[in-house]
């Protein structure tokens, strides 16, 4: 309880400016705006172009606050990934706004989105999809260094995040020593790295069996909570629904509760 | 940038070290056939390259070359009407053959003929100096030296028995791959006289060519005024030396293949790997690593890579350089190697751009939902 009281107030002040002003208006109420770590409004995307198009997602919206972990599911090509795409600062919705830690994605040229993403988004993707050749606490260090982080505050960081994710005997393996459930908690721990206000998974369990897949995620809740960020999973694997606050269906283009 | 591009290096070590190997080996070809080349280029025109003149006056429809061009006494007046008697000097070049007295075994040289204290004269770099007083002493090129020829020693020409004591030697004086033998000019005018009488010679042309150091201007002057005559530029005459274009160009051609042939390698080994990691990419680019950052991961190996082997490639270089016999021509200055190295460093920046153009073009959207294990 300590700690994530302490990563909580370094998190805040490591917030950009804008995030913080926002983070310093909110003092009372349960449902505070500024909790809202991820808002969809009204999204609609279509992929290809006027003649065939395909409408994915159709007046999509949700909220995330922070410190809650929401599962998306759906049928196969529903349009999770596409949510978690438009979510994560990747695909720009053909209407529609998205809003992350605060910020208004519409109109960030792609170098402010790819800051937006290192600083405030952290992705969790099916396979660990980690650098090959860098070692367990280099792929950490790697995106501190990344968003020019101060060296000596990422290597504490990195260390409390192999500790908490049972990691730390391995943190000199490179990935391909590591087993599958390993190189999953390592992914988690670099999403963590740069403190995100969000976490978008997609599938990040399908590769792993069901024991590994509910550690992950276990571990995963857990530092959602004790971080104080919105998390979102997107799975086809029921048995880690029971680790998240809501549940989130993706049909006809929208999300419903359920 | 630099963090990346190392630690990669570090994990696949066998995979770079071949690159490295193989750039290593067309670095080292590189330098060498450079190196041959000026050696080879010194050997056929270092006497030319290194007098202090800027052009010369030759007979017209000569090529060129000193050896097929005739000038008169009253033409080398002529030429030191307009450039001064300090701007021309007459050259004798002649080819021939000589032996060392008492010996048997013929040695070839360029025979050229000049004023005594005048600043055609090379340099002396062991024993004295010619004077326009005495006669029957040359200055040799100390290549001389290995045909057993000594300061003190005298050599006898083949076609008029005329004989020389060698009293100097200077260095770096060679002629289409023969040493420059200097005399001055009372000795240049016996010689051609006694040539001239051997062959049952005519009307004696005096000098081959005049070299100059004049003016634009002046060259321009020369070369109107004066009759049946033309002023060169120094890497006129040089090109025209017999064996000098030929030997150049064909090395030439090579070093040009070579660079083409690493820029090549370089080209295809990186964007192989590159496209081996277009889904690493996506990935970075997903996390937020922009595309500069990555770009200059991508160059930062290639100079990494390049400056590792050119650095051993030098180094074999110039092992290879004190091991060659003295005999072999090989010249390599620092300025060479130096340029040489920049330019084998910009040929392989062109080989990475073909790589940092597929890492521009990959899609940070290829990371999610399409993710392979
Ligand atoms: N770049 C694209 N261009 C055209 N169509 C696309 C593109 N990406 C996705 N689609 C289509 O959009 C629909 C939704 O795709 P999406 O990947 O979001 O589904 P999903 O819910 O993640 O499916 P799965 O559960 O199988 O991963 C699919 O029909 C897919 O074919
Ligand atoms: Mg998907």
């Amino acid at each position: 309880m300590n700690t994530s009281l302490t990563t909580e107030s370094k998190h805040t002040s490591r917030r950009s400016s804008g995030a913080s002003q926002s983070g310093s208006s909110v003092s009372t109420g349960l449902a505070r705006p500024a909790d809202i770590k991820l808002r969809l409004n009204e999204v609609s995307h279509a992929y290809g172009d006027g003649e065939s198009e395909l409408t994915v997602l159709d007046g999509l919206s949700c909220t995330v606050r922070a410190g809650e972990l929401v599962a998306v599911v759906g049928p196969s090509g529903s349009g999770k990934s596409t949510f978690l795409s438009i979510a994560g600062a990747l695909l720009t919705p053909s209407r529609g706004e998205a809003e992350v830690g605060g910020r208004n994605l519409a109109g960030l040229n792609p170098q402010k989105l790819a800051d937006l993403r290192l600083h405030e988004i952290g992705f969790i993707f099916q396979g660990a999809n980690l650098l090959p050749y860098l070692r367990v606490e280099e792929q950490l260090r790697f995106v501190a260094k990344l968003g020019h982080a101060d060296k000596r505050q990422a290597v504490r960081r990195a260390e409390e995040l192999l500790e908490r994710l049972g990691l730390t005997s391995r943190r000199r393996h490179y990935p391909d020593k590591l087993s599958g459930g390993e190189r999953q908690r390592v992914a988690v721990a670099r999403a963590l790295m740069n403190d995100p206000s969000v976490i978008l998974a997609d599938e990040p369990t399908a590769s792993l069996d069901a024991d590994r897949g509910r550690d992950v995620t276990r571990l995963l809740a857990e530092r959602v909570k004790a971080e104080g960020k919105a998390g979102v999973i997107v799975t086809h694997d029921e048995r880690i629904l029971p680790y998240c606050d809501r549940v989130l269906r993706l049909e006809g283009g929208r999300l419903r509760e359920g | 940038m630099m963090f990346l591009a190392l630690r990669e290096i570090r994990f696949s070590k066998t995979r770079y070290v071949l690159i490295v190997t193989i750039m290593l080996l067309v670095s080292f070809l590189v330098l060498f056939v450079t190196g041959l080349a000026n050696g080879l280029g010194n050997a056929t025109s270092s006497a030319v390259r290194n007098m202090s003149a800027d052009r010369f006056i030759v007979q017209k429809d000569s090529d060129d070359r000193f050896a097929r061009s005739a000038l008169h006494a009253e033409q080398i007046d002529q030429a030191r009407a307009v450039a001064g008697a300090e701007g021309a000097e007459p050259l004798g070049v002649q080819m021939t053959t000589v032996t060392k007295r008492d010996s048997e075994s013929k040695i070839d040289i360029a025979l050229f003929g000049v004023p005594a204290g005048g600043w055609l004269m090379p340099e002396t770099a062991e024993g004295s100096r010619l004077t326009a007083s005495e006669t029957g002493q040359v200055l040799a090129d100390r290549d001389l030296a290995e045909s057993g020829v000594a300061v003190g020693d005298t050599i006898v020409d083949g076609a008029t028995g005329l004989e020389w004591t060698v009293v100097g030697f200077t260095e770096n004086q060679s002629y289409s791959h023969m040493p420059a033998v200097w005399m001055n000019e009372a000795d240049w005018a016996a010689y051609r006289s006694e040539l001239m009488a051997a062959r049952g010679g005519e009307a004696d042309p005096a000098y081959n060519a005049i070299a100059l150091r004049v003016s634009d201007a002046q060259a321009e002057r020369l070369n109107s005024t004066l009759p049946d005559a033309e002023v060169i530029t120094k890497s006129q005459a040089i090109s025209a030396i017999p064996g000098h274009k030929a030997e150049q160009s064909s090395l030439l051609m090579m070093i040009a293949f070579l660079y083409v042939i690493s820029a090549f390698v370089l080209a295809v080994f990186f964007y192989v790997i590159t496209i081996q990691k277009t889904s690493q990419f996506g990935i970075l680019k997903a996390i937020g690593a922009r595309t500069r950052y990555l770009a200059g991961s991508v160059i930062a190996q290639v100079l990494v890579l390049s400056f590792g082997s050119l650095a051993i490639g030098v180094a074999l270089v110039l092992a290879m350089k004190a091991m060659l016999p003295a005999s072999m021509p090989f010249a390599l200055s620092a300025g060479t190697v130096l340029s040489s190295c920049g330019l084998f460093l910009a040929v392989a920046l062109i080989g990475g751009l073909a790589s940092v153009v597929k890492v521009a073009r990959t899609d940070a959207l290829d990371a999610i939902g399409r993710a392979g294990a």
